[in-house]
């Protein structure tokens, strides 16, 4: 269908009415009462979604409040159980995504699904190569990716291998992809999650060459400040069904954020000081080098007290992550001491750490913090195998492990329908709260919380925030790694950043503002008050 | 999920493999121009009277205790999601080398049976241990280094029994190692066949079975209730999970690849102790690559191990008697092939039907959509499927940081 009549031409007939950044009045998609059950739970209800033609429409809403689901309906992955799906004024019903490619709908997925040792010319083409007298017709092919790149300004180099590309690269390679097959509406899922700053300005520019030539947008996001940047107008889903739309001119994130949220924001904020005089962790003049000699994480010291939340701040992969896995012996630390109380931990094993006392709620918790394809008795055990309950002797203690994952279950409100669920069948908030049940259900001294409340609905945030606050007033020493600037700012009670593995400032959280902090990330602002 | 429903999953696999296979293997029959029936007829009958049964009972069982060891072999490292395919080479050189020691010592009866065991034991934790060090030190494939180790060792065992540890007499047809003294022979099962009221087979019940038995049993217990087994497992289905729980997934290897050796040095000993007393040319081989098939059809569960290796028996006793059906002896070889084939899909389908019907018994609990961490409802990609049907997502040492040289 692809190949049928250059669909390179094809989004000039639909950019008549759109040239300029004047989005036409004519919807190019139009969903009314979609509603898509799984068993036992309703992902999508009720939602109501008018996109015109060459808009960025942007798609907000909390982690698992159903964007993803709308989007596979509307790319025709799923069938909705109710609704229709109208596309350029035609009522249409997809089967498969093909149907949403010949009805020019195309999914920039958010993880790319590319071959690394193809070019960028043979990943464009694969699956509708184009062809004549059953060969490959490569010529006509590379025709067709060069217009397509130099009217959309993507950039392509067809010969260069995938492989060789970097992030922003491969996104524009997926782009083509699209575009190639004749996607007048292109569906971008979760599109800067994967994308460094100046990456994203470079994605921004290209949605604006794709909105000059007429192209339709729908941009996934949860991020609020660049869907305000690049959206012509918002619509936000909570729980599941849409409950209004927005102009992003007029209106501020926080508006947005509530109206995300339904309510109030839940704020992160700690009242009063509990931090204590007993120091838990002190780390002192810590580095973590890679194999080639680099330093991830330089001359850091660091200093935990009883009942005190230490945050770092810092845009990601500038060592928080290496941080944190030499503090729990995941990396072993080429020079510098760290003191677990009045031990010297710095040769121990990550088990010996966590037998002291060490806790870990992990920043990825599928490859750190969980079996997915274990019950959740098992997982309970996970990272606490040498302790009771769940433990007695060398032997595992089924039966305390059940009665204790049940007990975790119901004091932490994780929902599940018993201990011998798996854990791959819960949501993420659920699986989050049964990781911070687990941590602190073996009394630690010092929780290591990266990302707490990455990817968590925003009821199971609360209850995570809660814990951290009632743990830290009982003496705890936390570290908290953060992308949520308001996170890191509501807990800790005191904040350093973190920039190319160095801590570069400490800043009062009681003062500092969101936008001064991320200034000391990026490094554009620098602090005489450094750690 | 009811427990029920679950074990139905799981038999799902194999039971699927094994149809799958018998219609494809039926075809091949039918395609040479022979009777399928005649053939399944033949593999299932076991005999048309009593003795004939008992008789035929005994060659499968003697056939499945090998079997079965080698499956535990295999197994043992699956779970930690190693490829143990060195079990050939480590079998073969464990048996050659305890047959020779068994042979040169004289010790009263228990005894010297309980050293040739220990000797073997030794021997094949020794050779699989190579293959541990070299994954821990030098991030080696383990599946590279025991695949080569198995030639060495094949080499090795054909050289030791030409050279200094032979002992059958110059210019005899068969060479073998000297003949173990009847002090270090297994005493038989036969007297319990026969006290059981069966008609006296005409060979002789192994009684390696026993300590097959107690193997299993040792090994199910260490998988499933120790400490030791959760973190073999954990490693098994998340190595990077393990390593942050406080495995230590370097010395995990080492220990697992030692048990999965020492059970592979085992493999020998039924034929060995039971009825050949020495090892030579004709010694029954190929049995460390019948184990991976044996564990793969198992399930790596030591029950399924067992039923399999029950399985592979019984048509290893039809293979010679299908000659007299005009049918080649071959067909096993066909049938056990598909079967393994057969069983990798099987499994697999099994573990997404599992998942699957887990995500949704979780989704009606919560009301949430399970955070499967690909995309949730099992549309998007799977992770690669493993040897074993699991999840293998992998290849240097397990837990190692990308970047950090010991």
């Amino acid at each position: 269908m692809a190949t049928a009549g250059g669909p390179s031409d094809r989004p000039l007939q639909g950019g008549a009415d759109g040239d300029g950044g004047h989005p036409g009045s004519e919807l190019a998609v139009e969903l009314r009462g979609i509603t898509k059950r799984f068993p036992g739970v309703v992902a999508n209800r009720d939602i109501e979604l008018s996109v015109r033609r060459g808009e960025v429409h942007a798609i907000v809403g909390e982690n698992g409040a159903g964007k993803s689901t709308l989007m596979k309906t509307l790319y025709g992955m799923h069938r909705p159980d109710e609704g229709t799906i109208v596309v350029d004024g035609r009522e249409t019903v997809f089967r498969s995504p093909a149907d949403a490619i010949a009805a020019g709908i195309g999914m920039v997925h958010q993880h790319f699904m590319l071959a690394d040792n193809f070019t960028v010319l043979e990943n464009i083409v694969l699956g509708s190569e184009p062809t004549r007298g059953g060969r490959l017709d490569m010529v006509e092919a590379r025709r067709r990716i060069n217009g397509i790149s130099a009217r959309y300004s993507l950039g392509l180099e067809p010969d260069a291998l995938v492989e060789e590309l970097g992030v922003g690269d491969r996104q524009r390679v997926e782009i083509a992809k699209v575009l190639y097959r004749g996607a007048r509406t292109l569906i971008l899922d979760e599109p800067t999650a994967v994308l460094v700053p100046q990456e994203v300005d470079e994605l921004f520019r290209n949605l604006a060459e794709l909105k000059r030539e007429g192209l339709t947008v729908i941009f996934i996001s949860h991020k609020l400040d660049e869907v305000r940047r690049v959206a012509d107008s918002i619509t936000v889903i909570r729980r599941g069904t849409t409950v209004g739309t927005a102009d992003p001119k007029t209106t501020t994130v926080k508006q947005l954020a509530e109206l995300m949220v339904g309510t109030q924001l839940p704020t992160p904020a700690t009242r009063e000081s509990t931090v204590r005089s007993t120091v838990v962790l002190r780390m002192e003049g810590a580095t973590v080098r890679n194999a080639d000699g680099r330093a991830l994480v330089d001359d850091v010291h660091l200093t935990v007290r009883e009942g005190e939340v230490v945050g770092i701040a810092g845009v990601e992969g500038n060592g928080q992550a290496e941080l944190v896995d030499a503090i729990m012996g995941l990396r072993p630390l080429s020079s510098g001491t760290l003191t677990l109380g009045d031990d010297d931990i710095s040769a121990w094993s990550t088990r010996a750490r966590r037998e002291a006392g060490i806790g870990l709620i992990p920043e990825d918790r599928h490859r750190q913090g969980m079996l997915l394809e274990a019950p959740l008795w098992e997982n309970r055990i996970l990272g606490h195998q040498t302790r009771p309950p769940a433990v007695k002797g060398p032997f595992i203690d089924r039966r305390g492990a059940r009665a204790d994952t049940q007990r975790i279950m119901s004091e932490y409100d994780v929902r599940a329908p018993g201990p011998d669920t798996l854990a791959v069948a819960l949501s993420g908030g659920n699986q989050q709260k049964l990781i911070v049940g687990r941590e602190m259900s073996a009394s630690p001294r010092l929780l290591l919380a990266a990302h707490p409340t990455r990817g968590v609905d925003v009821g199971a945030q609360a209850v995570i925030w809660e814990l951290l606050k009632d743990a830290r007033a009982e003496g705890l020493g936390i570290v908290l790694v953060s992308a949520d600037l308001d996170e890191l700012i509501g807990l800790s009670d005191t904040l350093h950043v973190m920039l190319r593995g160095r801590l570069v400032a400490t800043v009062d959280p009681g003062a500092v503002t969101p936008e001064e902090l991320g200034g000391y990330m990026t490094g554009a602002r620098t602090a005489a008050g450094a750690a | 999920m009811g427990r029920a429903r679950r074990i139905g999953l799981a038999l799902l696999g194999p039971a699927l493999a094994l149809v799958v296979a018998l219609v494809i293997s039926g075809l091949v029959i039918a395609a040479i121009g022979e009777n399928p029936f005649a053939a399944l007829e033949v593999i299932t009958n076991l005999g048309d009277t009593p003795a004939a049964q008992v008789q035929s009972i005994v060659v499968i069982l003697n056939r499945a205790v090998p079997l079965f060891l080698a499956g535990l072999a295999v197994s043992v490292a699956f779970r930690m999601g190693l490829f143990n395919i060195g079990v050939e080479g480590q079998y073969r050189l464990a048996t050659i080398l305890s047959a020779a020691v068994g042979a040169a010592v004289n010790l009263p009866a228990p005894v010297h049976v309980l050293f040739i065991i220990v000797v073997a034991m030794l021997v094949g934790a020794f050779w699989a241990g190579i293959v541990a060090v070299l994954k821990v030190t030098r991030g080696v494939s383990e599946v590279i280094s025991s695949i080569m180790l198995n030639f060495v060792a094949l080499g090795l065992a054909g050289y030791l029994l030409t050279g200094p540890l032979k002992g059958s007499p110059e210019g005899a047809g068969i060479v073998t190692t000297a003949e173990i003294p009847e002090s270090g022979r297994f005493p038989d099962l036969t007297g319990v066949l026969t006290g059981l009221g069966l008609e006296e087979p005409r060979s002789e019940l192994f009684g390696f079975l026993v300590v097959a038995v107690v193997v299993g049993i040792a090994i199910s217990v260490l998988l499933s209730r120790t400490r030791f087994g959760f973190d073999l497992r954990a490693t098994g289905l998340s190595p990077s999970a393990a390593t942050a729980s406080g495995v230590d997934t370097r010395r995990m290897v080492i220990t697992t690849m030692l048990i999965s050796g020492a059970v592979a040095g085992l493999i020998g000993l039924p034929d060995l102790l039971g009825s050949d007393y020495e090892y030579g040319t004709e010694f029954t081989a190929g049995l460390g690559f019948l184990g991976i098939a044996v564990a793969l059809l198992g399930r790596n569960s030591p029950i399924g191990i067992a039923l399999a290796a029950l399985l592979f028996g019984v048509l290893d006793r039809a293979a010679p008697l299908l000659q007299f059906e005009d049918i080649p002896a071959s067909v096993v070889t066909i049938i056990q092939g598909t079967i393994v084939l057969a069983v990798v899909v099987g499994n697999e389908i099994a573990r997404r039907l599992a998942r699957r019907s887990a995500e949704r018994a979780g989704a009606a609990a919560t009301g949430a959509p399970p955070d499967a961490g690909d995309g949730g409802g099992g549309g998007g990609p799977d992770l690669p499927g493993g040897p074993d049907g699991g999840q293998r997502t992998y290849t240097g040492v397990p837990g190692q940081p990308e970047g950090v040289r010991p």
